[in-house]
């Protein structure tokens, strides 16, 4: 995310929240999420006027009304393809996608890959409850076929996919994992994320207490293990092997960080290299034009 | 009647320097001070296959590609064949022969000029040099200005080495050696020089890029579609010399989320596309409209549905222009009708989309997205630039504040104290979600109306005639179309015939008063466009008082003036 938005106020985390009431069922795992993001943002010194809030369609997607920032709220699986816009348009904003495992990966799954290999400069957090929620209950692309739901009566017919290791395959420069339920490591990873130059990914499960009645909050606990210690973030192979789950446990911490020059960068570079400028001479783009 | 205008048609195998011999030939004409309008087919194949290329060339104003050509060039059997039907008493054909691959059939009263094409460049050994002996027979035969054409192909050959610049113009000095052996039997002839003119020739595709150039554009998501590609391959040249970027999109709704995302934070943004992607589109358009993001879509028009005709000429877009997508969206819809228009419809369509915060589709179509043409040479100076009304910073910021023309200030992310949400859903003032009926209702109220005085504000639309003049027969038509009609009707002016023009540019928000006073006048109302069900027909009859008759084709080419001539006449 861009550092010209950090360090510029002194907030506490309570201080980023609106005064738009939450709208979500009690225990829902985004609370925890959002929590994390106000401490996140309170840590950086984010100045909430360069903060720009981005989300699509579901019950994560509610996000941005909560924080107090400039947001928008846009269509369902369309917020990273609209936040690109953002961040590539306005290299001094910090940008961030708040949105749903549907909204991610299943509507918005063609975009997903080109932020990551674009290394758009921006976080984009993916608050994974393995359901849709909004919708009231029908399985995700991150539901256990275990899973009795709305559309999938009898148990799902599919196997989940995997948010990490399908990010990390498409270049995504920072790569973590989280759990609602400590909203200290949420805040910790989303804060790294926000400082990171390049595409940050967080995947945050979130429990829907209404909806998914076999990832609870105490399932969630039991699955999530602490990336051992030692682990090597810059070593691609190795951050792959964690997110393929060894002993059945999901990492929760940083698995991958690199550095490459964002979108934006190498926009600047081609811009460098024809001596743009705003005020350039555009009788001379016209000049080319001439019998 | 003196001929002012020459048609030469060239035909022949893509790869053979067909678009090439055009692009000379125009570049030729247009220096040698000479009004150039051509048109251009090609195929949906990569390599080989048949590619056409047509030049008008005048010493008066051209409007369109015209009726048929008076001069034709066959560089293979395969050109000679499609076009064999086309050879009419007074046609003048230039073929390659002997030496070629195919041996034409000469039918009574056209001139014939058989020239060694293939043969002559084999004895140079510059094989790619046929169309460089086909352009030195054609200079002599209809005198195409000898002393620009030698500039313009010295100028194009000149990076190549001399070598090759040497090779190819023995190669044309001996066309011209072998057009000078043959009696000329036909009067073709392209006019004589005149002052050359301050003016560029360009295409409606550059046209559009040059526009959005001109217009101050700082965004441009592009996604690969033909007929639409080349107006990002421009801007993707250009737009970094001014300081804007272009990105790639991973598809269509990509393209257009960009721009939205790109416009929230304060920057010009737009994209070009073809029917296919607006298609795509259509969700975000109402993403536009419903938060009031400023953004334009170019769509240049191809053949549907599905991938339909690719590369090929038809205005079928129009319903989805106007209604595609989900609920009341409005928007505004325009069309251009030449290349010059390309150029300012979307500095134009760019300030529009800005002033008004809205979505803005502009649409042109395949025959104008490669038709090149000579136009003054624009004074980028001389274009108003409107930006997006800005917060005074004045009281509590409400994003989508009721005022009394209905658009409500904005607010670029990084200003302080106005902080708020952009959104699709149905909202309050200040943005909050509100389904309520009032909200609604009052929301789209303000979306319509604040588009709405775009029908007396935009320039009022052209009536070619004599407003207060009783006509026979109006014709109201769209886009490219308009420079058919033109000629048409100044043809049968000349004739006598009480004929009319009407040209809207504005389609939605629809003119409807300056339709019906328009037709108030005419007994009859013909309504020519490219496509089967007759679109713009169908909105007049929807909006106005006015009973259209319909004059559609679809056959993947545009109108000549011949054709709607003769479907006027039918009516009188
Ligand atoms: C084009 C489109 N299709 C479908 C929907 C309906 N829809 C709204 S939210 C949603 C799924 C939300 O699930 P998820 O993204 O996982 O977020 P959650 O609600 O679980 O936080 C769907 C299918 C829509 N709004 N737009
Ligand atoms: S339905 Fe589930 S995801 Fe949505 S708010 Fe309730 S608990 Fe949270």
């Amino acid at each position: 995310m861009s550092v010209a938005a950090f360090n510029q106020v002194e907030m506490k985390p309570k201080d980023y929240k609106s005064e738009v009431p939450t709208t979500w069922c009690p225990g829902c795992g985004h609370f925890g999420i959002l929590n994390g993001t106000y401490k996140a943002l309170s840590e950086l010194g984010v100045d909430p006027t360069k903060f720009v809030n981005i989300s699509g369609i579901g019950c994560s997607s509610r996000m941005p009304y909560f924080v107090n920032s400039y947001k928008m709220h846009t269509l369902h699986g369309r917020a990273g393809a609209v936040a690109t816009g953002t961040a590539v348009a306005r290299p001094d904003l910090a940008v961030c996608v708040s949105g749903g495992d549907g909204d991610g990966f299943s509507i918005g799954g063609g975009h997903m890959p080109h932020m990551a290999r674009k290394n758009v400069n921006m976080t984009y957090i993916l608050m994974d409850n393995g359901i849709y929620g909004l919708t009231k209950g029908q399985y995700s692309p991150t539901s256990r076929p275990e899973m009795k739901a709305y559309t999938t009566p009898y148990g799902g017919p599919e196997e989940p996919m995997n948010p990490l290791l399908y990010m990390l395959t498409y270049g995504a420069t920072y790569v973590a994992q989280a759990f609602a339920g400590k909203p200290n490591i949420c805040a910790e990873l989303i804060k790294g994320a926000m400082e990171h130059n390049g595409f940050a990914y967080v995947n945050i499960f979130s429990q829907c207490p209404t909806f998914n009645k076999i990832d609870t909050i105490q399932h969630y606990r039991d699955l999530v293990e602490e990336v051992p210690e030692g682990h090597d973030a810059s070593d691609l192979g190795a951050a792959m092997e964690l997110a393929r789950r060894p002993g059945g446990k999901a990492p929760m911490g940083l698995l991958y960080k690199a550095n490459k020059p964002t979108l934006r960068e190498n926009l600047d570079k081609i811009i460098e290299k024809v001596g743009g400028h705003a005020d350039y001479d555009i009788n001379q783009i016209i000049a080319r034009s001439k019998p | 009647m003196e001929k002012k205008d020459l048609v030469i048609r060239i035909a022949g195998e893509g790869g053979e320097g067909i678009i090439s011999t055009g692009d000379f030939i125009a570049a030729a004409c247009a220096r040698a001070g000479l009004e150039v309008y051509t048109f251009k087919t090609f195929p949906a194949e990569i390599k080989g296959g048949y590619a056409m290329y047509q030049v008008r060339a005048s010493s008066e104003t051209l409007y369109n590609q015209g009726d048929t050509f008076d001069v034709f060039c066959a560089f293979n059997g395969e050109a000679y064949e499609l076009n064999k039907h086309l050879l009419k008493p007074g046609t003048a054909f230039v073929y390659d022969y002997p030496g070629g691959d195919f041996e034409p059939e000469i039918p009574e009263g056209v001139h014939a000029y058989p020239i060694p094409m293939s043969k002559t460049a084999k004895g140079l050994k510059q094989y790619r040099a046929k169309n460089m002996v086909a352009m030195g027979a054609m200079s002599v035969l209809f005198n195409i200005n000898e002393e620009t054409l030698i500039r313009v192909l010295t100028d194009k050959f000149t990076s190549k080495g001399e070598e090759v610049l040497r090779l190819n113009l023995e190669a044309f000095e001996l066309g011209k050696k072998m057009a000078a052996e043959q009696s000329k039997t036909d009067t073709y002839r392209v006019a004589d020089a005149q002052e050359p003119k301050d003016v560029i020739i360009i295409s409606g595709n550059d046209a559009v890029g040059l526009g959005a150039v001109i217009g101050k554009l700082d965004f441009f998501s592009a996604y690969p579609i033909t007929p639409a590609t080349e107006v990002a391959k421009y801007v993707s040249t250009h737009l970094p010399k001014c300081g804007g970027v272009l990105v790639q999109a991973e598809d269509e709704i990509a393209s257009l989320a960009q721009v939205l995302g790109a416009s929230y934070a304060g920057k010009k943004s737009m994209t070009a596309t073809s029917g296919p992607g607006l298609a795509l589109m259509s969700e975000l358009l109402g993403m536009s409209t419903m938060s009031e993001t400023p953004a334009l879509v170019v769509d240049v028009q191809r053949g549907g549905p599905s991938t339909g005709l690719p590369t090929k000429h038809e205005q079928s877009d129009l319903f989805l222009a106007i209604h595609g997508g989900h609920g009341d969206s409005p928007r505004v819809v325009m069309s251009v009708e030449d290349v010059k228009d390309c150029i300012d419809m979307t500095v134009d369509a760019l300030n529009i989309a800005e002033e008004y915060q809205t979505p803005v589709v502009l649409l042109s179509d395949g025959s104008l997205a490669f038709s090149t043409q000579t136009i003054p040479r624009p004074d980028p100076a001389s274009y108003t630039i409107v930006d997006r009304r800005k917060w005074d910073g004045q009281g509590e910021f409400k994003r989508y504040l009721f005022t009394d023309d209905n658009i409500s200030p904005m607010a670029d992310p990084g200003t302080p104290g106005a902080m708020h949400i952009a959104t699709g859903l149905e909202h309050s003032e200040t943005g909050a979600p509100n389904y309520g009926p009032v909200a609604h209702e009052a929301n789209h109220r303000k979306r319509f109306n604040k588009i709405a005085p775009l029908v007396d504000k935009y320039k009022p639309t052209e009536i070619d005639g004599d407003p207060d003049e009783e006509a026979d027969v109006g014709i109201i038509t769209w886009g490219s179309t308009i420079g058919v009609a033109r000629e048409a009707i100044a043809r049968m002016r000349e004739e006598g015939i009480k004929v009319k023009g009407f040209y809207p540019k504005l389609l939605y928000p629809m003119p409807v008063k300056q339709y019906e006073d328009f037709a108030a006048k005419c007994k009859k109302i013909l309504v020519p466009e490219v496509n089967f069900q007759g679109q713009l027909s169908h909105f007049i009859r929807a909006e106005t008082s006015i009973k259209p008759i319909p004059y559609t084709i679809c056959g993947g080419l545009p109108f000549t003036p011949i054709m709607m001539i003769e479907k006027t006449k039918e009516l009188l």
